[in-house]
């Protein structure tokens, strides 16, 4: 199968994993000790992407600053995937009242623009790396949920579902064994798509001072780091950290949207 | 129709109350930041009883919600005026800021729609797909700033971070708040050149997503039309190509974009925080930064909840309109 945009796509992604984790132990320099006889400097053999403002090699941070992106954006579609799918499962499965209050609560997650929630979950439970994951997971979830009970609500009456229900299987089994395998396809389309969301939102929390804090770095605030150089020549400090960011989510919505195409090409996924 | 109204009023009602969970119940003791740190403990509950915060919670919602309607906002201490005071005086610059990022991404979008499906040149279609690729997924503010490197610092082409007119230049007398318009009632030209020279990077940097949200959208609706039937009819009478294409197929690709007008107000919304801090923009989104970073949360708990407020109504008014615009939505809710 010849396919040039997939095969970048995860050839790029392929890169970050390996900066973030082989980065730090083949490029030896400090991400978080200032060096301020170096600072400033543009990108050069020995600071391959140069060095910020307190002379900290920017190739260090921005490895490090992959961990930090790849692994949130890992954590949010798990958490995301696991609370928000089981709720779909269950508001599909059972109906009725459950099925409504489950759903009023996940429309009003879904009155708030996205980064607004986050940006109001992390205010409320102070800023970091941590309760920026749960802001951005808490925005995802009403995503997985609605998809999730979609899919459950066309499979229940679906022939083999029927023919297992005759032949006695308990309802555990059904939903276990018969109606979760199938929503495979709609999970994994949508987490491809939440990876990158997650990795920009986190970047932009970073960027207005609600995400990962100082001297920590992260993308986004690496970004910040950058904003007052950038117009007085230092372009670099900004530049490689936004690329790291757009690469990332570039490659994880290419993956998307080739998955869609191939697995379920009518579903309605949001950030695909 | 009245159940959609209900359902926003619900949803409204709900986030009103996750709004306040966070920003109300969780943070830290906030009679303690107003009262400073060197006040005594009884200064402190005298503040304490003053805010209402040894009231039950059911009270204190209630207190919250009637304050919000009555336009109460809160008190900014940073900046020593009502919330309500510098939401309303920062407005007008984030509405001219999002029209014009809008109105130029809308044409742009239908520009390359157009130019990606007509004819469906695989080199054109892959660039505009690629491009729309690049807008969603590049971090606004990024861009922005690489757009200030490359315009600004590196080619004089355009003004620097320097807000909405260059120094000196007087604001014109203001009739709507919208420099560009209140400057050509003035009939101030030179004003108005000034305020559109400093629009076009910020609008750019703000409109990308919404630029490739549409054209992606668009595309893919007119490739969807194009196999219609009805299409095959039209041309079959002798109409010519271009003008199936403008008369037929758009307006039928269209129709879809209208759902995605919440989303795509989100989008300038969350943008507009994104992007004004790197261009000074004396707007909405600067002063909800700035306010994060003084830890002034009142300024942005009124934000926050506004935000809301606009998106589901704006979700509402698509949901509406939709109706009227198809009546296939208007007949197929009835029949269910």
């Amino acid at each position: 199968m010849h396919d040039p945009a997939l095969s970048f796509a995860v050839g790029v992604l392929g890169i970050l994993v390996f900066l973030a984790v082989f980065g730090p132990l083949l490029w030896r320099k400090s991400p978080l000790l200032p060096d301020l006889g170096a600072s400033l400097q543009p990108p050069s053999r020995a600071h391959p992407m140069g060095t910020d403002d307190v002379g900290r090699d920017i190739f260090a941070r921005f490895n490090e600053g992959a961990q930090i992106s790849l692994a949130v954006g890992a954590i949010v579609v798990l958490a995301g995937a696991v609370v928000g799918g089981a709720i779909g499962l269950i508001a599909g499965v059972t109906g009725s009242w459950p099925d409504t209050v489950l759903m009023r609560i996940l429309d009003a997650i879904l009155a708030f623009p996205p980064l607004i929630l986050a940006m109001a979950v992390t205010v409320g439970l102070g800023a970091g790396a941590v309760t920026a994951s749960v802001g951005i997971i808490i925005t995802t979830i009403p995503y997985y949920a609605r998809l999730l009970r979609s899919d459950v609500l066309k499979l229940r009456s679906q022939l083999f579902v029927e023919a297992a229900a005759a032949i006695g299987a308990s309802p555990r089994r059904i939903l276990l064994r018969h109606i979760a395998p199938h929503t495979m396809p709609t999970l994994l389309i949508q987490s491809a798509a939440v990876f990158g969301y997650a990795i920009l939102t986190l970047a932009a929390l970073g960027f207005v001072g609600l995400g990962v804090q100082v001297p920590t770095p992260e993308w986004g605030t690496m970004i910040t780091d950058g904003l007052n150089y950038a117009l007085t020549g230092q372009w670099w400090i900004s530049l490689f950290p936004g690329i790291g960011v757009l690469a990332a989510v570039v490659a994880a919505s290419i993956i998307a949207d080739r998955a869609r195409d191939i697995l379920d090409p009518r579903g309605q996924y949001t950030f695909v | 129709m009245l159940s959609k109204l209900g359902g926003a009023l619900l949803a409204i009602l709900g986030a009103s109350i996750i709004a306040f969970v966070f920003m109300r119940l969780l943070p830290g003791d906030p009679s303690r930041l107003i009262a400073g740190p060197l006040a005594t403990p009884e200064a402190i509950e005298a503040t304490r009883q003053a805010l209402g915060l040894s009231d039950p919670i059911i009270v204190q919602y209630a207190k919250y919600i009637s304050n919000f309607l009555t336009g109460d906002w809160g008190f900014s201490f940073s900046a020593g005026e009502s919330v309500s005071t510098l939401i309303g005086a920062r407005l007008p610059a984030t509405i001219e800021l999002g029209i014009y990022a809008f109105v130029g991404s809308f044409l742009a979008a239908v520009f390359f729609a157009l130019a990606a499906t007509y004819r469906q040149r695989p080199v054109v279609d892959g660039s505009v797909r690629a491009v729309s690729f690049f807008g969603l997924g590049v971090p606004p503010f990024w861009f922005a700033i690489m757009l200030l490197v490359v315009f600004f610092e590196r080619l004089p082409w355009f003004p620097g971070p320097e807000g909405r007119l260059s120094p000196g230049v007087e604001p014109p007398p203001s009739v709507t708040g919208l420099y560009t318009v209140d400057a050509l009632i003035a009939g101030e030209f030179g004003t108005f050149v000034n305020a559109l020279h400093h629009l076009v990077l910020p609008s750019i940097a703000l409109g990308l997503a919404v630029f490739a949200y549409l054209v992606r959208l668009l595309r893919a609706n007119l490739l969807e039309v194009a196999r219609e039937p009805f299409l095959v009819v039209a041309r079959s009478k002798g109409i010519r190509r271009w003008r199936v294409f403008s008369r037929h197929a758009l307006p039928n690709a269209f129709l879809p974009t209208l759902t995605a007008s919440g989303l795509l107000l989100a989008q300038l919304i969350a943008g507009s925080v994104l992007i004004e801090k790197v261009f000074n923009w004396p707007g909405v989104g600067t002063l909800v930064v700035d306010s994060i970073l003084r830890q002034d949360f009142a300024v942005v708990q009124a934000f926050i909840l506004l935000a809301a407020m606009a998106y589901v109504v704006i979700n509402l008014v698509v949901d509406v309109l939709y109706g009227v615009v198809d009546p296939r939505v208007r007949i197929g809710s009835k029949a269910e």
